[in-house]
């Protein structure tokens, strides 16, 4: 009896606690799933949001309508303003729905932003307004506007969004989400590493070609989130892997002698990073260790050799090594240190640190630091020897 | 002397009798001679007492074999009767017209002499009763087949073919005024609570009921807490139920006329308990509880989890998830809470039509509910699709719930936490679950705690809750009764 009584009193109380109107239906919500920023004149932002159209998104594939790729699946909505918010309400104020940023799976800035503006103040919204879920991936577009390739068209996906969501999943690259990106920029001995999207023409048919966005590439940038330099392809999967960013990837080295190739699937990519002081500095070793599947042989190795075996495994690792010292060395040139090996420092050496963390990216360039490659050769395929 | 003693008198007897049952047509007055010296007089009731019995246990013998010669003036001829004459073995003396009206109401016959100022009740009951069936609503895959009936005597034998001790006791009680119902008070001696028996054999006594027509009457009365949405008695059709909860100690409670038996106390999980999870292997059982468990949360929550996912927190919803929603929802008239309350009272109209229906027109409720409400609402745009599928996936997980009265308050608290839920979203949702969860915890079922063993937390007892421990692992549990 008591709780017959209990029950609406406290529910009329928290009605009058509470804004009982909270509620949104589904259908006054305008769901964004990517957001470009670029720079715009005089100084200010300018926002284009990727936004679905539900009507137009076909529920049952047999319902017509909305086919992938399908014309008008979402619209791009862009406004400019002094910050991303003002310019944000400048698009609600031309929806008649509510914009509903939690669903964002990309952010795309375009480089040009990130060399001409602080972009750590942009990043300050995404990390204080909890409207934002943070699971989205910040990506950077090279040349041209970010807000093109929100208006690009996906020949499998619905959404531009979507495929680059997806392109970064299915390659290993999960941890390039706002939520890294803002946990890097407030780190002191970390730099951020973000994917690098390009647009580029591919003939998708014997008739067109359609403009693309791929992946090309990854940028490294510094304390004040300004591009240094941007990796190529075979140097990104060596960063990737070296910042302990991806899950697995594959290896194309050419035989000692130059006749025939080999290929491998590397899975359980790791890495470690072990320091310790040398002279009045600190040196440190980053390992990379990894499970390679040998998948391709052009050489003419008989691999049912245990002998050429443990010669492909060592000519491997010392292949990998070399090819990611350069990596290591050239991202030392730039400066900002994508490894985290600054981090390690902080917490194995907090004194010597302390005095060193506010120009680390300098301090980097010169630090010695030695790439090892510890990679086992797990599986050969299921044919020994090659093909007569 | 009291005013309806048996007078010495037959005539003033008969007469007594034939005023107390005017004019009822089904009553019997069949008045003979013992060899042609005392007249003696049988009453029953037709259709309630045995014709062939009385024929072949009191009208041959007496009439046939005639009363001996020298017979005994110490005895009165009723005694006399009963110890040589009438060959039943169920017969009992009696003194006073009222309770000789009593006996013959419940199909007994009376023996009236003149000249005696006491009457032989013969029992020779015999009325068509059903015979004992499979039970339709607890029926189980393996295990016994038998269900209670309206009898009580077949009830009572059925639980005492189960447990063959002296200790299992039987305490009969007459309820109701004009129904004169006969309810049994089943138990363990030494096993069951003497605490709980003197209560419910006080609140027993304590009943005021015209009449009692099903044990739902009794349960009302004994009830602590009437107002709660939770019942604090099972009730069962399965005499194996029953025989192993008298085991564990509980109380059990037997109606005349209703096959349906009281079991008391209980808790909460035994109303999501089924037989058939102590007859299949313990291993398959931990799987069909937990599925039960988690059917029941969504038989009262997932509606209103529905709503307060769809338009209060919308971020919290995978986004692909999100996005199928807002397109099946996309032209829906109604908002999300008035669509849910809609197919919510529709669903239930819908079974309480299917329950009234002769058998016969069932299927027109299938018909109409599958093509009208299912299909012709969702084309019109007037439902949208995922609320169909909430409210079927609710609806159908109410009834993994194994008793169907189990099932009832869980219908209840999905409306309530929907209301809750439509006014204040997930902070809503808590309010309502912590409300059901202060009531649950104070909640008691003669003396026992509602959710016991989990509030208060007893380990031991846990053994048989979301795991089923094979027997051998539990035993010794129940030693020493006092188990609920």
């Amino acid at each position: 009896m008591r709780f017959l009584l209990l029950l609406p009193c406290c529910l009329l109380a928290s009605i009058a606690l509470s804004a009982c109107t909270d509620f949104v239906e589904p259908n006054q919500l305008a769901f964004v799933m990517g957001t470009a920023v670029d720079r715009a004149e005089g100084g200010l932002i300018e926002v284009s949001d990727q936004i679905v159209i539900p009507s137009q998104l076909s529920g049952p594939p047999n319902r017509g309508g909305g086919s992938s790729g399908d014309a008008g699946s979402s619209i791009v909505m862009s406004a400019t303003g002094r910050d991303v918010f003002e310019a944000s309400e400048k698009i609600q104020r031309k929806m008649s729905r509510r914009l509903m940023t939690s669903h964002r799976i990309m952010l795309a800035v375009s480089e040009a932003f990130f060399n001409e503006n602080d972009a750590g103040k942009l990043f300050d919204k995404l990390g204080r307004d909890p409207a934002n879920n943070m699971r989205d991936m910040t990506i950077v577009v090279r040349g041209g506007s970010a807000k093109e390739i929100l208006m690009l068209r996906h020949p499998l996906e619905r959404l531009t969004s979507i495929a680059a969501g997806k392109e970064l999943q299915i390659n290993g690259l999960t941890k390039f989400s706002s939520r890294q990106l803002i946990l890097e920029h407030y780190t002191d001995g970390l730099r951020p590493l973000l994917p690098v999207l390009q647009i580029e023409k591919v003939r998708t048919s014997s008739k067109e070609s359609t403009p693309f966005a791929a992946l090309s590439g990854f940028a490294v940038l510094n304390k004040q989130l300004r591009i240094k330099g941007v990796l190529d392809e075979n140097e990104s999967a060596a960063a990737v892997w070296m910042s302990g960013k991806g899950a697995y990837q594959g290896l194309t080295i050419p035989w000692k002698n130059g006749k025939g190739l080999l290929s491998f699937r590397l899975v359980h990519l790791k890495r470690t990073i072990r320091t310790r002081s040398c002279g009045d500095s600190k040196c440190a070793e980053l390992e990379v260790k990894a499970q390679a599947y040998l998948v391709e042989n052009t050489t003419s190795l008989d691999m049912s050799q245990i002998r050429n075996m443990t010669d492909t495994e060592r000519y491997m690792n010392a292949e990998i090594q070399r090819d990611f010292q350069r990596t290591m060395n050239k991202i030392q040139q730039w400066g900002p240190d994508i490894f985290g090996i600054g981090e390690h420092l902080h917490r194995h050496y907090p004194y010597w640190w302390k005095s060193r963390q506010h120009d680390w990216d300098e301090r980097f360039k010169t630090l010695d630091v030695t790439v090892k490659a510890d990679i086992s050769l797990i599986s050969i395929g299921s044919s020994g020897g090659q093909m007569k | 002397m009291k005013a309806n003693a048996i007078s010495r008198s037959l005539e003033e007897n008969e007469a007594y009798l034939r005023q107390r049952f005017h004019p009822s047509s089904d009553i019997v007055f069949r008045v003979f001679a013992l060899q042609d010296r005392t007249p003696l007089l049988l009453v029953y009731l037709d259709g309630m007492a045995s014709v062939e019995s009385i024929e072949a246990n009191v009208l041959k013998p007496l009439l046939f074999g005639g009363l001996p010669e020298g017979i005994d003036r110490m005895r009165t001829l009723a005694e006399t009767l009963r110890r040589e004459w009438v060959p039943l073995a169920n017969v009992l003396t009696d003194e006073s017209l009222e309770s000789l009206v009593k006996h013959i109401l419940q199909g007994n016959m009376a023996i009236l002499a003149d000249g005696e100022a006491s009457a032989l009740v013969a029992q020779v009951q015999g009325y068509e009763k059903r015979s004992i069936q499979e039970p339709l609503k607890e029926s189980t895959l393996r295990g016994s087949k038998e269900g209670f009936v309206e009898n009580i005597r077949t009830n009572q034998s059925l639980i005492r073919r189960r447990i063959a001790h002296a200790d299992l006791k039987m305490e009969s009680f007459t309820i109701g005024e004009y129904t004169r119902t006969e309810v049994m008070l089943v138990y363990m001696q030494g096993m069951a609570d003497e605490k709980v028996l003197a209560s419910v054999r006080e609140k027993l006594k304590g009943i005021e009921l015209e009449g009692v027509i099903d044990s739902s009457y009794i349960e009302e009365w004994l009830e602590n807490n009437s107002f709660s949405l939770f019942s604090q008695i099972q009730n069962t059709e399965r005499p194996d139920i029953v025989t192993a909860s008298l085991l564990q100690g509980k109380v059990a409670l037997l109606t005349s006329g209703t096959p349906f038996a009281l079991v008391l106390p209980v808790s909460f999980w035994s109303g999501l308990q089924s037989a058939d999870d102590y007859f299949e292997r313990f291993t398959f059982v931990m799987l069909t509880r937990f599925i039960r468990y988690v059917m029941t949360f969504i038989s009262f929550a997932l509606p209103a989890i529905y709503v307060a996912l769809s338009t209060f927190h919308p971020e919290m919803v995978p986004s692909y998830l999100m996005i199928s929603i807002a397109t099946a929802r996309e032209n829906s008239p109604f908002p999300t809470v008035i669509e849910v309350f809609l197919m919510m009272f529709v669903f239930d109209g819908l079974q309480e039509a299917g329950v009234h229906l002769p058998n016969q027109l069932g299927p027109v409720v299938s018909i109409i509910g599958a093509l009208v409400i299912g299909q012709a609402a969702v084309e019109a745009g007037i439902i949208s699709t995922p609320i169909i599928i909430v409210i079927s996936l609710t609806g159908v997980a109410a009834y993994t719930i194994p008793r169907y009265s189990a099932t009832l308050p869980f219908r209840l608290l999905r409306y309530i936490l929907l209301f809750v839920t439509g006014l204040l979203g997930f902070v809503g949702f808590a309010y309502g679950i912590i409300f059901l969860l202060i009531h649950l915890v104070m909640l008691e079922s003669f003396g026992t705690p509602y959710l016991s063993p989990i509030a208060p937390f007893d380990g031991r007892r846990m053994k048989d809750l979301f795991i089923r421990y094979p027997f051998w692992m539990k035993s010794g549990r129940n030693k020493k009764g006092r188990q609920s």
